[in-house]
C-alpha cells in the first residue's frame, strides 16, 4: 500500500461499544455504472493504463512499480540524478552540529564535509562535488523558512573545512595530523603481542606499514610483503623503511602568531617556538616510525628464516664438501672453528655496519628535513616581514 | 584498519544518461490564429519560448512578398497591403472538403481545391518560371529554391503558386519547431500538438500528416481541455485531490467550453460545446466599429466597417491591426488604451482612445454570450455550478478583466477563476509536460499504445454515486459523512483515507466501527435574510436576501459494516492527551462493480479487517 495516496482527515471518531455488532448488509450493490472516455493525459493515466492494460490489481502494480524503483529504472528519477563522483550522502552524525566554528583545529575536516570515508584518497573534485552538497543542504539562506536564522555555525564550519581541503598545502598539512588516523597510530603492536606467531606479525604489522605509507615522498611505498618473500624483498623493505622519506609536517599544530601585536619580538618569538615545536615533533615522528621499523626487524619471522636457510645450506655444503675424506683431523677441525668464528665475526660486523649506514642515512634524512623546514620557516619569516 | 590505499578518484562513473536535461521534446499549441511552444526546462518545468521576434504568442500566418516569405507575426502586416498573398486562418480547414469550407470565406488569399485538399493560391516571385505549377518542398521554410536562370529568362517573373492546407501548415510548424530547436540547442525529438475536442479524425490526421512532414515527430495529438488541464494539476504537488473543472477556452476565433471531471488525476469530460464567432476577431469587429464610428465624427470621412470599397477594406485591416495592440494594453493596465493609426483613410490620421469601462460597454454582448453558454453547458450537464470547483481560462482573449468579473456573476463564490498561469501559455505548458511524460517512456514500451486514439484504456466505467463512510449510531456524536470515493470516478478506483479515533480510556483492544454507505448528493439551496447594520442617519435599508448553496449528502443504500480492532496509544511524549489510534481505511472498486474494503491500524501488524461486496 506504499505507494497509494493517503488523504488524512480532519475528522475525529469515536470508538463502538463492545457489545456493537456490525449490521448485516442487505446484499445491495453499488449503483449501475456509467461509460465514459477518458482523456489520455498526465502520468495518472497512464498508471491507470498501466493497470488496465496488463490486468493488474492494484496491489500487483505496486509491487511491479516498487521493483522498478529498485532496479533503478532507467525512465524514473534516477537518470535526473547528477554524477556525484561516488561521494554518496553520509549520515550526518548529531555532534556535527554542535561543532564550534572558533574550534576549527579541532574538527575533523574530512567529516564535516562527508568525505570520511576517502579522506586522504578523495580527489579535489570529489572535495568540490561533497562541498556543494553540504552547502546545498546547510546554506543559511535555506534555513531562515526554519526560524533560527542565526545558526550558521555548520555552515561556516563547511566553508573552513573546504578552504583548508581544497588548497593543497593546508590539505597535506592537515593530512599530517588527520585525527582519524592519529587514533590508529596512537596504540602501535608491541613485540610480544607481533612475535606470537608469524601470522600475527604480519596481520599487525602489515596496516601499520600501510598506514604509514601514505607519507612517503616516493610512492608506492614497498609494502611489508608475505610471509615466503624472498631475501631481496625482505632487504628491499628494510632497506626503503630505513631510509623513510616523509613529508609530514606539523605545521597545522603552530600556535597562532598574533598578527595583532605591534612587538616584532613577541612575532618572532612565537614563529621560533613554533619552529622548535615542528621540529620536535617531527623529530619524534622520524623516532617513531624508526622504532616501528626496528620492532618489525626485531620480530621479523622472515629475517630468521632467512638466516636458518642459510646456516643450513652452509652445514649442508660443509658436510657435502668433506664427506669423501672421512674423520676430519683435529687441526682441520681447528681451522674450521676459526674460519667459522671468523666468518660470524664479519657477519655480525656486516650486520653492525648496516645498521650503522642505516642509522646514518636516518639522521642524514632527518638533518635534511631539518634543513628544508628551516628554510621553508625562513621563507615564511621573509615572505612575512615584521 | 586503514583505508586501503586506492588511486585517485577510484569512482566508478554512474551509469546511465550522461545529462540531467529534461528530454528535447516540444508541447506545441497550433491555434488557427496564434500558437505557441513550451519547452521542459531543467528542473522539467514547462516554460513558453519566445521565437527568434521575442514573440511567445506567434500568429499563425504565412505570407508571401516578392520573393520573401514571411511566417507569423512578420506576415500579420501583410494584410494590409499584400492581402491576397497572406495566408491565415488555415488551420480549421485542415482535412476539410471544399463542400465542407463552402461557408468559410477567405479574408486574404483565395481558397481553391487542389488534388481533393483545399488549397491557397499566391503570386511569388521567381527568378524562372517553375515548369508547370509546383509547391515548395515540403517541410521547408527556406525561401523558394533559387536556380541559375537561363540566360534569356533572367529577369524574375511572378509566378502563381497553389499551396495546400497542408503544406502551409507544414511550414509553419516546421518553423515552431525551428524555433525550439534554436533555443535547446538541439534536435527536437518530439512534439505534442493540441488540437480542438471538436476536431475531425480527418482532421487530426492531416495535422499529424503536415507535422510529420515537417520533420516533426509527433508523440501525440491532445485535446485542449487534456492539456489545460494537465498545465494546471502539475502546478499541485501532489495533484490528486477531486474536483470539477470547467476549461473555458476563447480563442480569436470561437469559444469552447468543456467539463471536466478530475479524480486523482484521471480526466475525463462530461460535457463540452463549441460556439463559434465569439473571441477575439469578435472583440476585435466590435473595437474597430467603434474606432471607426469615432474616426468618421473627428474627420467627417465615411468609414463604415460593412463597406467593401477597396480602400475602406485597407483602412479597416490598418486599424485592426492596430486595435490588436489596445485590445493588448486594455488586458495589461487599468488604465485608458490608445488607438492610433496613420494616414488611416484619405490621408488622414486617426488617434483615439478607450477606456476600460467604455470596453466593457462596448463588449457586454460578447461576454454576455459567454456567460449565456457557460450557464448553458452546465445545465445540459445537470451541474449545479455550487459542485464546479475552478475555471481555467484559456486563450488570450480569456485575459480580458471584464470577463472574469461577467463570470463570478453567474458562478458560485466558492468556484475559483484560474488564470495564475499566462492563458495564452495554458495549451502549450501542458501539452509540453505531457510530451516529457511521453519521452519519458521507451519507444518500445507497449503503454505507448495507450495513448492512441482507439485505446481501449480510454474506455472506462465511472461511478454515479458517492461511496463513502457512516460511523454507527451508537457512536455518539458523529453524524458525519466520509466521502471516499465519490461519483464520476473512473473504475477501477482505490482511496486510502486515514483519521484518527479517540478511544475510551481503558487498556487493551476496543473497537471502531464502520458504515459503508451509498449516498445521494444534493445542493440545498437556503435563503436567509440578512439584516444590513444601517449607519445612523441613514434610512433603514430593506434587508437583503442571500442565497447560500450547500452541499447535502443523504443516505441512500447501505453495503456493509466493519468493525475493527485497535489498541490506542498516546500521542504526546510524555504519555499525556487522550487516548487515540490512526485508523485507515482502503476502497478499492473495480471494473465489474465488486467492492473491497479494508480497514487497519496505523503501525500495527494485525491483518486488515476486509469486507467484501461482491458485484
Amino acid at each position: 500500500m506504499a505507494s497509494a495516496a493517503i488523504a488524512h482527515l480532519d475528522i475525529i471518531a469515536p470508538p463502538v461499544p463492545d457489545s456493537w455488532t456490525p449490521k448485516e448488509d442487505a446484499g445491495a450493490k453499488i449503483s449501475e455504472l456509467r461509460q465514459r472516455r477518458l482523456l489520455p493525459v498526465g502520468p495518472a493515466y497512464l498508471a491507470h493504463a498501466r493497470r488496465v492494460l496488463g490486468n493488474k490489481t492494484f496491489a500487483q502494480d505496486d509491487a511491479d512499480e516498487e521493483l522498478n524503483a529498485a532496479n533503478g529504472d532507467p525512465n524514473g528519477a534516477e537518470g535526473l540524478i547528477e554524477d556525484d563522483l561516488g561521494v554518496g550522502d553520509e549520515p550526518e552524525s548529531s555532534d556535527l552540529l554542535l561543532l564550534d566554528p572558533k574550534d576549527w583545529k579541532n574538527q575533523d575536516h574530512y567529516k564535516v564535509l562527508g568525505l570520511s570515508k576517502l579522506r586522504i584518497n578523495a580527489t579535489l573534485d570529489q572535495i568540490r562535488v561533497a562541498h556543494r552538497k553540504k552547502v546545498l543542504k546547510h546554506h543559511p539562506d535555506k534555513k531562515a523558512g526554519s526560524g533560527d536564522t542565526n545558526d550558521d555555525a555548520l555552515f561556516k564550519c563547511i566553508q573552513k573545512a573546504f578552504e583548508i581541503l581544497s588548497n593543497a598545502e593546508k590539505r597535506r598539512q592537515f593530512d599530517s595530523v588527520d585525527p582519524y588516523f592519529l587514533n590508529l597510530e596512537a596504540d602501535p603492536p608491541t613485540s610480544s603481542q607481533i612475535s606470537t606467531s608469524p601470522k600475527a606479525f604480519f596481520s599487525l604489522m602489515a596496516p601499520v606499514f600501510e598506514m604509514e605509507a601514505r607519507f612517503s615522498k616516493t610512492q608506492p611505498a614497498v609494502p611489508l610483503g608475505s610471509e615466503d618473500a624472498s631475501k631481496e624483498e625482505v632487504e628491499a623493505f628494510y632497506d626503503f623503511w630505513y631510509n623513510f622519506d616523509s613529508w609530514r609536517s606539523f605545521e597545522y599544530r603552530d600556535k597562532e602568531v598574533n598578527e595583532g601585536s605591534d612587538s616584532r619580538d613577541d612575532k618572532r618569538y612565537t614563529l621560533k617556538k613554533n619552529k622548535n615545536e615542528r621540529d620536535r615533533l617531527k623529530k619524534e615522528d622520524t623516532a617513531r616510525v624508526r622504532g616501528l621499523v626496528d620492532l618489525a626487524m626485531a620480530c621479523d619471522p622472515r629475517i630468521k628464516r632467512i638466516k636458518q636457510e642459510e646456516k643450513a645450506a652452509r652445514e649442508a655444503k660443509k658436510k657435502s664438501g668433506p664427506a669423501g675424506k672421512g674423520k676430519p683431523s683435529k687441526a682441520e677441525e681447528a681451522a674450521r672453528l676459526a674460519a667459522e668464528e671468523k666468518a660470524k665475526q664479519e657477519a655480525e660486523e656486516a650486520a653492525k655496519a648496516e645498521a650503522k649506514k642505516a642509522k646514518a642515512a636516518a639522521a642524514n634524512a632527518a638533518k635534511k628535513a631539518r634543513r628544508a623546514a628551516k628554510a621553508e620557516a625562513e621563507a615564511s619569516g621573509s615572505a612575512t616581514p615584521a | 584498519m586503514t583505508s586501503t590505499p586506492q588511486p585517485n578518484g577510484t569512482v566508478d562513473p554512474k551509469k546511465g544518461p550522461p545529462s540531467a536535461r529534461a528530454p528535447p521534446v516540444v508541447g506545441i499549441n497550433f491555434g488557427n490564429s496564434y500558437a505557441s511552444i513550451a519547452v521542459l526546462n531543467k528542473d522539467g518545468v514547462p516554460d513558453c519560448i519566445a521565437n527568434e521576434d521575442g514573440e511567445r504568442q506567434i500568429a499563425t500566418a504565412l505570407s508571401y512578398y516578392g520573393e520573401e516569405m514571411y511566417i507569423g507575426n512578420q506576415a500579420k502586416p501583410q494584410l494590409v497591403k499584400n492581402s491576397k498573398n497572406t495566408i491565415v486562418g488555415f488551420r480549421n480547414l485542415l482535412g476539410k472538403t471544399s463542400q465542407q469550407a463552402s461557408h468559410i470565406k477567405s479574408v486574404a488569399a483565395p481558397i481553391s481545391e487542389h488534388n481533393g485538399e483545399l488549397a491557397y493560391t499566391v503570386h511569388v516571385l521567381e527568378p524562372i518560371p517553375a515548369p508547370s505549377i509546383q509547391p515548395t518542398p515540403k517541410g521547408s521554410h527556406a525561401p523558394t529554391p533559387m536556380q541559375s536562370p537561363p540566360p534569356e529568362l533572367a529577369e524574375p517573373s511572378y509566378v502563381s503558386k497553389t499551396l495546400t492546407v497542408s503544406e502551409v501548415a507544414s511550414i509553419v510548424i516546421g518553423s515552431l519547431v525551428n524555433s525550439a530547436a534554436d533555443f535547446l540547442g538541439q534536435q527536437i525529438q518530439g512534439a505534442v500538438v493540441t488540437v480542438p475536442s471538436n476536431f475531425s479524425p480527418e482532421a487530426r490526421a492531416a495535422l499529424r500528416k503536415s507535422a510529420e512532414a515537417a520533420g516533426v515527430h509527433v508523440l501525440q495529438l491532445l485535446d485542449d481541455p487534456a492539456a489545460a488541464s494537465l498545465a494546471y494539476s502539475s502546478l499541485q504537488n501532489p495533484p490528486l485531490n477531486d474536483r470539477t473543472t470547467l476549461v473555458l477556452d476563447l480563442g480569436a476565433s470561437s469559444l469552447d467550453l468543456a467539463l471536466l471531471s478530475t479524480k486523482q488525476g484521471l480526466v475525463h469530460s462530461l460535457a463540452s460545446s463549441h460556439t463559434p464567432h465569439i473571441g477575439g476577431d469578435a472583440i476585435d469587429d466590435k473595437l474597430v466599429a467603434f474606432f471607426a464610428k469615432e474616426f468618421t465624427k473627428k474627420t467627417k470621412i465615411a468609414l463604415s466597417p460593412t463597406s467593401k470599397e477597396a480602400a475602406d477594406l485597407r483602412a479597416l485591416s490598418k486599424l485592426r491591426l492596430a486595435v490588436e495592440h489596445t485590445k493588448r494594453t486594455l488586458s495589461a493596465s487599468p488604465g485608458a488604451a490608445a488607438c492610433s493609426v496613420e494616414s488611416l483613410k484619405d490621408g488622414m490620421d486617426f488617434s483615439g482612445t478607450i477606456n476600460r469601462l467604455r470596453f466593457d460597454i462596448e463588449m457586454k454582448p460578447i461576454y454576455t454570450a459567454v456567460t449565456e453558454a457557460v450557464v448553458k453547458l452546465l445545465e445540459s450537464a445537470g451541474l449545479d455550478n455550487a459542485l464546479l470547483d475552478e475555471v481555467i481560462l484559456v486563450g488570450g482573449t480569456a485575459l480580458l478583466p471584464g470577463l472574469t468579473s461577467q463570470l463570478s456573476t453567474v458562478l458560485e463564490e466558492s468556484t475559483l477563476i484560474l488564470s495564475e498561469i499566462d492563458p495564452s501559455q495554458v495549451l502549450s505548458r501542458g501539452a509540453a509536460i505531457q510530451a516529457g511524460l511521453l519521452a519519458s517512456i521507451s519507444p518500445n514500451d507497449p503503454l505507448l499504445a495507450a495513448f492512441e486514439e482507439d485505446c481501449k484504456a480510454l474506455d472506462a466505467h465511472v461511478t454515479t454515486k458517492t461511496l463513502g463512510v457512516y460511523f454507527p449510531d451508537e457512536a455518539i456524536g458523529a453524524k458525519e459523512f466520509i466521502p471516499i470515493i465519490v461519483s464520476e470516478t473512473p473504475l477501477p478506483a482505490r482511496r486510502t483515507v486515514s483519521f484518527v479515533s479517540h478511544l475510551d480510556e481503558k487498556e487493551g483492544e476496543q473497537f471502531v466501527g464502520l458504515e459503508i454507505w451509498e449516498v445521494k448528493e444534493s445542493v440545498k439551496v437556503e435563503k436567509t435574510k440578512v439584516e444590513i447594520e444601517a449607519d445612523e442617519g441613514e434610512e433603514e435599508e430593506e434587508p437583503e436576501e442571500i442565497e447560500t448553496k450547500e452541499r447535502t449528502v443523504e443516505k441512500e443504500t447501505f453495503l456493509g459494516s466493519i468493525k475493527m480492532p485497535v489498541v490506542g496509544s498516546r500521542a504526546s511524549k510524555k504519555k499525556k492527551g487522550p487516548l487515540q489510534a490512526t485508523v485507515l481505511v482502503t476502497i478499492i472498486v473495480t471494473a465489474d462493480r465488486s467492492v473491497e474494503v479494508m480497514a487497519h491500524q496505523r503501525n500495527s501488524s494485525t491483518a486488515p479487517t476486509t469486507l467484501r461486496i461482491s458485484a
